[in-house]
């Protein structure tokens, strides 16, 4: 049986990127989160979420947050196709440059969706209990869909330009920390915070996949979720449209 | 004479190939040639001649800025899927995922849609018969040169394909490992596959090769069967000499005056070959301007005509022109 080429594609990146040092960062490092800042601000946090427990308040959090440790194993797999010449490989294969990269683009999609549902189960397995209804399932899913196409994307562009490693490497470092913490995943968007910092904050799209899926996980869907999730749609797109840009310049080799 | 018994179905047709990077200096220009089916063809050049450029059109990884290509009756431009399902390239840069040399098999075999039973077929054969079985839960990039360049061609083999294009796959190599290589594709070839084969190595050209495009400075100055090439220099001996460096400049510059065009030479620091329909002659004026010149001759040697002189004296006189 022949199979599209998409979906050769996407089995080509899942077999290659799931080695234990991929999936030690892609699960392992959020997992961590769960437990060490779960448990250790639990005794100093009260009244954020069901329950006045920061542990639910967390898991929509790290939820989102997979969205960015998606996007950063698409990004990693464009820059490693360029660097190690499988990119040119699979261009002179029967494949399209375009179909190269929605093979990638799929598989960050797959793998914030799966990063997104062993968080789940891991605060099952904390909290002791997790209810989703229909509609907070379907907001989180198109919450986590946008979030990991907008961060597979913005880090797309990036492997799309950065030819060294070194700058690729820190660049990705910073860009993680600084999304990962200027967001509501951690900690809600307080008004006592600095101008600067609420600013950071409102534009990083991370901020509103968060809000969106923790609203959807709490039952807490409400009109503003639409409006969130519209904004980051529009967001996406314009990334989306930078990353395909950005490819289809780019060389297929840094040689 | 050659090696296989060829079609007479042209298979690549090129025709006013031009190329330029940047819009001014020309990576290749008013390149042409066919190849026949079954035909191995051997584009030979020197580094940075234009050899990966032409293969890079030829695979569809880039457009040139002029002329007309041709792949199996197909045009790159319009049929880049197609003509890719049937071709192999074998680059001339390393090329593997992350992962073991049997999985790089098998991923490939996925890739290019072959059935499992048949991947686990191809992929048990090709690693036995390219000797990569003890290595076979490496990770390839832990292998050694040879070995990758092993897993890279045999990898290709892992689909059917009319054409087979190897950028220089033998760089790197030691002599055994370059000959084991380069047999394994001529059994194939054997069996009917058109090879386009670049190299700046003039024994595998001679070894492999049906027909050779001399190519430098993105032109090619001489085509034809390496028998007819050869024949063209019958007769012809190439004499190679080294000059102590002190009176190295004098003596090439009196040498060169004093062989006009008698005989090609080819000059590079203190060492020169020099190709001569009459080497005895010019064998006399060699000694007779060290001794006129008072240049001491480090070392000497006369040998008969082979492909390297083909190339040497293309490049030389196109040089020269």
């Amino acid at each position: 049986m022949a199979y599209p080429n998409l979906l050769k594609l996407v089995y080509r990146n899942i077999k290659v990127n799931t080695d234990y040092g991929t999936l030690i960062i892609l699960i392992g490092l959020p997992a961590m989160y769960l437990v060490f800042f779960g448990y250790g601000f639990q005794s100093i946090v009260s009244g954020e979420g069901p329950g006045n427990s920061y542990l639910p308040f967390l898991t929509p959090g790290i939820m989102a947050f997979q969205t960015v440790m998606a996007g950063t194993v698409g990004g990693s797999m464009l820059w490693a196709d360029r660097r190690y010449g499988m990119l040119a490989q699979l261009l002179v294969g029967p494949f399209t440059r375009l179909q190269y990269l929605l093979g990638i683009m799929l598989t960050a999609v797959m793998f914030g969706f799966a990063g997104a549902a062993v968080m789940l189960v891991g605060a099952y397995l904390l909290i002791g209990t997790v209810s989703i209804g229909f509609v907070g399932a379907l907001v989180i899913i198109v919450a986590i869909l946008a979030g990991s196409i907008f961060f597979g994307s913005l880090m797309l562009v990036l492997s799309a330009l950065l030819k060294s490693n070194n700058a690729y490497n820190s660049v990705q470092v910073l860009i993680i920390f600084v999304v990962n913490f200027a967001s509501t995943v951690f900690y809600p968007l307080s008004p006592k915070l600095p101008v600067a910092l609420q600013v950071l904050f409102d534009i990083n799209p991370l901020t509103y996949v968060a809000n969106v899926v923790r609203d959807g996980y709490s039952g807490a869907v409400a009109v503003g979720d639409a409006y969130q999730i519209a904004g980051l749609v529009a967001v996406t797109l314009v990334f989306l449209f930078l990353a395909v840009r950005s490819y289809m310049r780019s060389g297929v080799s840094f040689s | 004479m050659s090696r296989v018994s060829r079609s007479d179905q042209t298979v690549i047709r090129v025709e006013g190939l031009e190329h330029t990077y940047d819009g001014k200096a020309f990576a290749l220009k008013g390149v042409g040639f066919e190849v026949k089916k079954g035909e191995v063809f051997g584009l030979l050049g020197k580094n940075g001649a234009g050899k990966s450029t032409l293969i890079k059109i030829l695979t569809t990884l880039i457009r040139p800025t002029e002329g007309t290509v041709t792949i199996l009756g197909m045009e790159p431009s319009k049929d880049g899927p197609k003509i890719r399902k049937r071709i192999g390239v074998v680059q001339q840069d390393e090329s593997f995922d992350f992962t073991t040399v049997q999985g790089n098999f098998d991923i490939y075999g996925v890739l290019w849609n072959v059935p499992k039973e048949e991947r686990v077929r191809r992929r048990e054969e090709l690693l036995k018969r390219f000797g990569l079985e003890d290595i076979r839960k490496k990770r390839a990039f832990d292998l050694s040169g040879g070995q990758k360049r092993r897993v890279q061609v045999a990898r290709e083999m892992m689909h059917d394909v009319d054409i087979l294009f190897l950028d220089e796959p033998t760089v790197g190599l030691d002599v055994i490992m370059r000959r084991q290589l380069l047999d394994f594709v001529r059994e194939d070839v054997k069996k009917g596959l058109t090879v386009v084969f670049t190299t700046h190595n003039l024994e595998e050209a001679d070894y492999l090769c049906d027909r050779v495009a001399v190519i430098d400075s993105g032109r090619i100055l001489v085509m034809d069967t390496v028998d007819n090439l050869k024949n063209m220099y019958k007769g012809k001996k190439t004499i190679e000499l080294t000059v102590e460096s002190s009176g190295a400049e004098r003596f090439y510059e009196r040498l060169a005056t004093t062989l006009g065009t008698q005989a090609n030479l080819k000059r590079e620091s203190e060492s020169a070959a020099v190709l001569s329909d009459n080497p005895k002659e010019t064998l006399a004026a060699i000694l007779g301007v060290a001794k006129e010149t008072g240049a001491q001759i480090e070392w000497l040697s006369v040998r008969k005509d082979t492909l390297e002189d083909v190339f040497i004296d293309s490049v030389s006189r196109e040089n020269v022109g």
